[in-house]
């Protein structure tokens, strides 16, 4: 049985989950919004979530707007799927019997997601950083790949995790088919 | 799974019902379903030497190793 103060965190950390997944969602949703007016209506773009505006670099090389936003939008959208994940599995999550298949899945699809990030951050930091020797302007993209390594160390955790809790679900199987 | 349980042909052959058998041997009716059906992975020598009490047969009498055909 869990404790009163664990079932409180819990139920704590389910709600902070919705509040970040909500957020997320908006900021991916508003880079994607943001993405088709600075193609299409790049003057608007003042006005838009960030002012993230890269209209400059789309005059320069398309292509090193494409794959800078193609990189903010990955990783912003694979955050907010990230979050979905988790409040998908505490949602479902038996406390009580919480040693089965989907939640072996879920834990291991997170650490997927989050190494992806992770990786993505880094790849995109590189990437960045490599553009400012062309003379592109990049300081404002750095708070979309900030915590990169965090996220591979998170990853990391969580994938060791995911592997014993996997384990420990076909043991409690193969306890359950004893007789 | 190459090992056949054949539970139910000496169930049948000492005229016992599943219900009897799991008084016995003090089993759930679902553990013996599970025993029975051969979803069971793993069976215990306590649980083994009941079923042989109860029914008054040997273990090579409902356990039975075959061949997997892999077609």
């Amino acid at each position: 049985m869990m404790s009163r103060t664990n079932n409180f965190v819990f139920w704590a950390l389910y709600i902070v989950a919705w509040i970040i997944f909500v957020g997320l969602s908006i900021e991916a949703g508003g880079l994607i919004v943001n993405f088709f007016f600075s193609l299409f209506k790049p003057e608007f773009v003042q006005n838009l979530y960030q002012k993230l505006d890269l209209s400059e670099m789309y005059k320069q090389s398309r292509l090193a707007f494409f794959g800078i936003y193609c990189f903010i939008l990955s990783i912003s959208i694979l955050k907010a799927c990230l979050f979905y994940i988790v409040i998908h599995l505490m949602h479902k999550m038996d406390l009580s019997k919480p040693f089965n298949s989907f939640v072996s899945r879920q834990i291991l699809m997170i650490s997927y997601f989050t190494l992806s990030i992770g990786l993505l951050s880094l790849v995109a930091r590189q990437l960045a950083k490599a553009l400012l020797n062309y003379g592109f302007v990049t300081h404002d993209l750095n708070q979309f790949w900030a915590d990169g390594e965090a996220f591979i160390l998170m990853g990391a955790v969580v994938y060791i995790i995911a592997t014993i809790f996997k384990k420990g679900v076909d043991l409690q199987v193969e306890n359950d088919l004893t007789v | 799974m190459p090992i056949i349980v054949n539970l139910d042909v000496m169930m049948a052959r000492r005229k016992m019902s599943l219900n009897e058998l799991s008084e016995k041997v003090e089993l759930t009716l679902s553990n013996l379903s599970i025993l029975k059906t051969g979803k069971a992975k793993a069976i215990r020598f306590s649980t083994l030497e009941a079923i042989c009490k109860a029914l008054d047969c040997q273990p090579a009498d409902i356990l039975e190793y075959a061949e997997e055909n892999e077609n």
